[in-house]
């Protein structure tokens, strides 16, 4: 009977707490968006698993010499994974419709105001009793509106590691969710005149321009802002081995095998930080309506400077292009594409697009670093 | 630190992170203004080739292209 008790005490189901519960409901929930809705699955599918691993009574999987708790100290509180992921991101990268275009790093930087208005914003809710933002918490939370998840996962980590988890859920729920989100601002903001504005083809690009960017951009980086080197470098190292086209072996792995491997550990590890008494919090909720509301926020101020540049551009500019400026490569870019095609279906804006799109990526990276300068500093 | 305090610092860091990231993506357009002044004229010859595989083929040239086909066969019949 003795032994009967001891082994009761030690099922689950002695031993759930409601938080656990709903936690495991909060990873099913997410294992449903990445299964049946196709919601970002690659990362959704091992993070709703991880969440329910790490709520798991009794299992330890979390607590130091767990092993989600290694890969949590490994991966992400040294930043290893969102670099790896960077440079694998990096390998995939094509700069051509940028460096034919360069004015398009414009629409990139402006459609970081989401960044720095949510900032704002995550300070503003202070007032709202129940919110205990830090500076530091504000800007973890902020670079959602990057739409940039390795970004995003980086900063959090390095200044606001207790809300990693909801900051990672909501980075990568409105990535994938950026379908839904903006065309009714990008249509809110522009006439459908504007809307069917054809760009002027882009030239060819050499393969030495792509070959020189990315030791450009590193250079750049080096001299004005080396807090964003980690993210910067990384990403210009995978772009390199990309364009050299010498280390074609390197490049792959880069961006298949590696990036596979790590975004298994890495969501993981964010399904880990996803714990009950972590995640059930107001703070959260606010997270989770802060990143919308950053989400929002880029993509109209992109789509404004767009329409701004439009004026005084002797090419002419489709303002569609400035959503784009939100990286969430290459989904941005893809919705453009669909939006501006609506507007006039010979108007194709993909690989237009495409340029602000990876000057939104290399712009939040950016972001990033200053975040880091000024306020991790 | 009390809320109106906090709310100048989070003003000041927005105005001043939108300044460097323009100020910084800047510099790297006028980098990549230079790189394509110095760069195409050695390289101009080798990429002839595999040029316009990456376009789109614009649909109204297409159109046209395929309108004058026509229209050259059936002034042969």
């Amino acid at each position: 009977m003795e032994g009967l008790l001891t082994l009761w005490r030690d099922t689950g189901l002695a031993n759930f707490e409601l938080g656990q519960m709903i936690m495991m409901a909060v990873g099913a929930g997410l294992l449903f968006l990445a299964i049946a809705r196709g919601y970002e699955p690659l990362l959704l599918l091992p993070i709703g698993f991880g969440c329910i691993l790490a709520n798991i009574p009794m299992a330890g999987f979390t607590e130091e010499g767990g092993v989600l708790w290694y890969i949590y100290y490994i991966g992400i509180e040294t930043g290893i994974f969102p670099l790896l992921i960077f440079m694998g991101v990096g390998a995939m990268t094509d700069f051509g419709a940028l460096i034919a275009n360069p004015k398009m790093l414009f629409l990139g930087a402006s459609a970081q105001f989401g960044i720095f208005a949510t900032l704002f914003g995550a300070i503003a809710l202070n007032v709202v009793p129940g919110f205990e933002f830090s500076l530091a918490d504000a800007s973890a939370i902020a670079i959602i509106g990057g739409a940039d998840g390795p970004t995003a996962i980086f900063l959090a980590s390095k200044l606001a590691p207790e809300l990693l988890g909801a900051i990672a859920v909501a980075a990568y729920s409105y990535m994938a969710l950026v379908p839904i989100i903006q065309p009714p601002i990008m249509k809110a903001l522009t006439t459908s005149k504007e809307r069917e504005i054809v760009m002027e083809q882009l030239r060819h690009v050499s393969k030495r321009e792509k070959i020189i960017f990315p030791l450009a951009v590193l250079f750049l980086t080096i001299l004005f802002l080396p807090a964003a080197t980690p993210l910067v470098g990384m990403f210009c190292l995978g772009n390199l081995m990309r364009e050299s086209g010498v280390v074609d072996r390197l490049s792959s792995t880069a961006q298949n095998e590696l990036i596979n491997i790590v975004t298994i550990f890495l969501g993981l590890a964010v399904g880990s930080k996803l714990s009950a008494e972590s995640f059930l919090s107001v703070e959260t909720l606010g997270i989770l309506a802060l990143g919308a509301v950053a989400f929002s926020i880029g993509t109209a101020s992109g789509v404004m400077m767009a329409k701004v540049m439009g004026r005084f551009s002797k090419s002419p500019i489709n303002p569609l292009l400035g959503a784009a400026g939100v990286s969430a490569v290459p989904m941005a870019a893809r919705v453009v594409n669909k939006v501006g095609l609506e507007a006039n279906p010979h108007n194709f804006l993909l690989m237009h697009a495409m340029g602000p799109n990876v000057a939104g990526v290399l712009g939040s990276a950016v972001a990033a670093g200053i975040l880091l300068a000024i306020v991790g500093g | 630190m009390d809320i109106s305090q906090a709310l100048a610092t989070a003003a000041n860091i927005m105005l001043l992170g939108m300044v460097c990231v323009f100020v910084f993506l800047g510099l790297l357009v006028v980098a990549i203004n230079l790189l394509a002044k110095f760069c195409p004229e050695e390289v101009v010859p080798a990429p002839a080739k595999p040029t316009n595989t990456n376009d789109p083929l614009n649909p109204d040239v297409v159109a046209a292209i395929t309108a004058a086909v026509h229209k050259y066969r059936q002034s042969r019949e």
